[in-house]
């Protein structure tokens, strides 16, 4: 019987995604085995979000204090550690995110718990864990076995375990914070929002995203020019960004926006699961990229093999015959 | 007997190789197009030490060997042709024969803005209707009082048009023919200097190769490179020491050709499978990487003899430019063969290299120059 | 300040191919290019900037086999003060967590201030090491982080979230921060710098120098190509016929 407790990830009032991801992940694993699901919600003032969080775990512990009204990763650390030394769960599930990593690793380190990050899929196999993660950019699985314990901690990585429809009705337990003031070595100070470009990418119904391929930022134009032919917006993914080619409210991907466009191109996009996490959800994607092997056409409905500088020009005037 | 690079040479190679291929291969099809001289990314080699390769330290430079300016230029040419002979002319063709020939107020006063690229170097020998044979050039410079006058005009001067310092040779006393040709350092703002024609070339387009013309311009006494009469000695040695660089440029044009090829044989398909599978293109690419390996060697021994102290190289020196732009001629042909009908477009980096390429056959001695000086040393 | 950084040098595979070797544990590696793990680029600036504005010494450290004294020479030509290889070959099968408890071992002897890694290797992924670091020294961290103030006694220090917010914290030193790419520019070695580095010793410690027991929290059992998922349906056909494919597709979905 293995329980398993999740961390719910949460910021300005909201439940993130990859909490119900991994709450639905976390549940098939405990019910395999007939264990139970419990979920950790550190908040202030959350009342408002228990209500759907119920439906997910078979339990929901709440710890409700001011000290947890915005992110610190040193508090969380704190209160999950005496959380997890009373609870005893065989799997604690965080997510793969900026949330998650500042504190899982130095955590389970903490608690002596074989842990390790970013993992696509877990079973438990030979009473023990058995975990798959990417390597190398993503063109590699692997995978790994967690050294034997009575207790471990993973990171999961967001959009490798899709969201169901909660059909529980959890008991909930508030507990006393185990913290009640930030470490004077660690203080949250402000979450400062993205600056505000000329262009929103997330209200765009049609998104050009340009990756690596495009070679040098003197290409650029011709993008450019294919999006306004066809009513688009120019999107990328990080390298661009990183090279200052475009500016970062441009950005498609886990550290930049996440899109819903209707229409989602994806030029010299290789396609690394940050990227992808950001654009899954557009309702058509056509990938255009030279190698037939990128990981973008695993999530592409349209894929185009080839030299994006010739395709690219004759879908514009395609396009533009298509118009008159 | 050692063929590895030392630790510094290396690191230099790799720096160097991920400098340029991050910085100025991007601009390479930009400004083989516009033409435009590249001076923000001479400014970034300049702090990057790129300009005085083998100056010493103490004149602004960075002190190392002609196998290391060899790579550095290799590198720079698998990026970018033009920036690659830019490069080249300020080492070998402007600061080396400041550094080999030059007086100590020389080195001091011109050394240091070569390098950290205040201005940039150039060599004024070749003229209109003096190429091969040097001792058949016109221009003069006749001793006035404290200065020499300076009469003539220079033709096909890489980096001519924006250099500041010009390394210019000239009759002091027709009479001794070949003894009788003097160097003088020239600085662009003299009096009586000015630019001719801009050539429109064929390749290596970035180059700012111009004429230069020399009408009574003051050059001071003290401006003269070594002694009256050193000019041809100068010059012959400052060639056996830059065609080692040309041959470095050809190196680095032919690698990029053949990545290019070989990148494209496994993409392009045709009658079902990558046209990398088919004999005919094995054999090119075969064919190719042996010659780039035997140039390269070529090279850096040649550079390995100047390193040694040997007094004279210049049979190394035309063996590896001779070979070395030969088979950049011939690799830059097969990848743009490989390549097929778009090779022969400008959306491929190969129609350009092909360009490039064909400028070291002509450049700092022919090919048919280098088999003489080859062939004379044989048989002097 | 007395900087450490922590840099691992990586096969180059974002555009590479990637193969499964004989053993299946690991990549077929001789045809790949290696280098400085992108991350560690960025931290290895960011803390050459500190030095550059506060003085003091920077320490780079690398667990690595012997290539990897390329790489902490060219960190040493960038701006590093002295460097240490810790003896890859030594240690058999590491995480990130081992790697970690290694370079604690080596780190707990030295004077530092802050120390720098990148916030995750584009071999292994594992966002692991700076956090399991600090917790092993006692310290205090922050990941994915954008930019490192210091002022008096003060340290401001941004994390990247997802959607491109901004978490601000204070922070007090020393501290362990794991940088994300992107967040300055990191500079290339000179050709002076480059010469001077080279003859620089880099201290090598093995098995008889960390004399510790160190284990994995997870090992690896293979290595496999990713099973393909839904997989997009591919147009073929000449440039112009794909295009006009296509613009068929976009079209009939209403968008043009």
């Amino acid at each position: 019987m293995a329980n398993i407790l999740a961390v719910v990830e949460h910021r300005q009032g909201a439940v993130r995604d990859i909490t119900y991801e991994l709450l639905t992940f976390g549940r098939k694993l405990a019910e395999k085995t007939d264990g139970k699901l419990t979920g950790v919600l550190l908040g202030h003032n959350v009342d408002n979000l228990t209500d759907n969080l119920k439906k997910h775990v078979h339990r929901l512990i709440v710890a409700d204090h001011d000290v947890f009204k915005d992110f610190n990763g040193d508090v969380y650390q704190q209160a999950l550690a005496d959380i997890i030394k009373k609870e005893n769960p065989f799997l604690t599930l965080i997510g793969n995110t900026a949330f998650g990593i500042d504190f899982c690793p130095s955590l389970a380190t903490h608690l002596g718990v074989p842990f390790t990050t970013d993992c696509i899929d877990a079973e438990i196999a030979d009473s023990g864990i058995r975990v798959t993660r990417q390597l190398y950019d993503g063109k590699m699985d692997t995978h790994m076995k967690l050294s034997e314990s009575p207790s471990y901690m993973l990171t999961m990585r967001s959009g490798t375990c899709p969201a169901e429809e909660g059909n529980l009705s959890a008991e909930m337990q508030k507990i006393e914070s185990p913290i009640t003031t930030q470490p004077s070595y660690k203080k949250f100070i402000e979450y400062i929002e993205a600056a505000v470009g000329d262009v929103d990418i997330t209200k765009a119904d049609v998104l050009v995203g340009v990756g690596r391929g495009i070679k040098e930022q003197a290409n650029l134009s011709m993008v450019e020019d294919f999006a306004k032919a066809i009513g688009g917006v120019v999107a990328c993914s990080r390298p661009i960004v990183d090279a200052n080619w475009l500016p970062k409210d441009r950005q498609v991907g886990s550290s930049g926006k996440t899109v819903k466009p209707k229409l989602y191109i994806a030029v010299g996009i290789s396609g690394a699961f940050q990227h992808i996490a950001g654009m899954k959800n557009a309702d058509t994607i056509i990938a255009i990229n030279k190698d037939s092997n990128a990981p973008i056409f695993n999530e592409a409905d349209y894929g185009i093999v080839d030299d994006l500088f010739k395709v690219l020009p004759a879908l514009k005037s395609k396009i533009m015959e298509l118009k008159k | 007997m050692n063929f590895d690079l030392t630790n510094d040479q290396k690191m230099l190679q790799e720096e160097v190789r991920k400098y340029a291929q991050t910085e100025l291969a991007p601009l390479a099809p930009e400004i083989d197009k516009s033409g435009e001289f590249p001076w923000a990314s001479i400014k970034k080699m300049a702090q990057l030490g790129l300009l005085g390769v083998i100056v010493p330290e103490q004149y602004g430079g960075s002190g190392f060997d002609f196998v290391s300016l060899a790579i550095a230029i290799e590198e720079i040419s698998r990026a970018c042709a033009s920036t690659g002979v830019i490069v080249a002319v300020n080492n070998s063709l402007t600061t080396y024969p400041i550094v080999q020939f030059g007086s100590e107020e020389q080195k001091k006063k011109y050394l240091p803005s070569l390098c950290n690229g205040q201005k940039i170097g150039a060599f004024g020998l070749t003229e209109p209707n003096a190429g091969s044979d040097v001792a058949g050039m016109e221009s003069t410079a006749k001793l006035d009082g404290g200065h020499y006058i300076l009469n003539g005009t220079k033709r096909f001067i890489t980096n001519g048009g924006e250099a500041g310092t010009f390394v210019v040779f000239a009759y002091t006393n027709r009479e001794l023919k070949h003894k009788g040709i003097s160097a003088f350092i020239v600085e662009r703002d003299t009096p009586g200097f000015s630019l001719g024609n801009h050539e429109d070339l064929m390749g290596i387009r970035a180059t700012a190769n111009c004429e230069l013309i020399f009408e009574d311009v003051k050059v001071p006494k003290e401006n003269i490179l070594g002694n009256e009469g050193d000019g041809f000695k100068i010059c012959m040695n400052t060639l056996d020491v830059s065609r080692i660089d040309i041959g470095a440029q050809a190196v680095g044009i032919a690698q990029a050709s053949l990545d290019e090829a070989v990148k494209y044989s496994k993409e392009r398909k045709a009658f079902g499978q990558p046209v990398c599978n088919f004999q005919m293109i094995q054999s090119m690419i075969a064919d190719m990487a042996t010659q780039i390996q035997a140039a390269r060697l070529l090279v850096h021994y040649a550079g390995y003899c100047k390193d040694k102290g040997m007094q004279r190289f210049s049979k190394e020196s035309a063996m590896s430019k001779y070979y070395a732009s030969d088979i950049a001629v011939d690799v830059a042909r097969k990848a743009v063969q490989i390549h097929g009908g778009y090779g022969y477009s400008k959306d491929y980096t190969v129609e350009r290299l092909y360009r490039d390429a064909k400028i070291l056959e002509l450049y700092e001695g022919t090919s048919e120059v280098q088999k003489i000086v080859i062939a004379r040393e044989l048989t002097r | 300040m007395d900087l450490i950084v922590c840099i691992k040098r990586v096969p180059q595979t974002a555009e590479a191919e990637v193969r499964v070797d004989s053993s299946g544990k690991d990549i077929v590696k001789d045809r790949l290019t290696f280098d400085m793990n992108e991350a560690d680029t960025y931290a290895l600036e960011a803390a050459i900037l500190l030095k550059e504005k506060f003085g003091g010494t920077i320490t780079a450290i690398s667990l690595g086999v012997a290539d990897a004294e390329d790489t902490l020479r060219i960190a040493l030509a960038k701006g590093a003060d002295s460097a240490v290889r810790i003896k890859a070959e030594d240690f058999g099968e590491l995480d990130g967590f081992k790697t970690a408890a290694l370079l604690k071992e080596v780190i707990k002897d030295i004077k530092f201030d802050a120390i720098f890694t990148g916030c995750m290797a584009t071999d292994d992924s594992y966002y692991q090491v700076g956090p399991v670091l600090a917790e092993m020294l006692g310290v205090p961290h922050a990941t994915l982080v954008s930019k490192v103030e210091v002022s008096e006694e003060k340290v401001r220090v941004n994390r990247e979230l997802e959607g491109g917010l901004i978490e601000h914290l204070e922070m007090s030193l020393p501290a362990v921060f794991a940088v994300q790419t992107g967040i300055n520019e990191p500079r290339y070695a000179s050709l002076i710098a480059i010469r001077r580095a080279a003859g620089k010793e880099i201290k090598i410690l093995g098995k008889e120098d960390i004399p510790v027991e160190t284990k994995t929290n997870s090992t690896l059992e293979e290595l496999f190509v990713p099973p393909v998922g839904k997989r997009a349906e591919i147009l073929t056909g000449s440039a112009d016929e794909v295009a006009a494919r296509t613009a068929g597709i976009i079209k009939e979905k209403g968008l043009i």
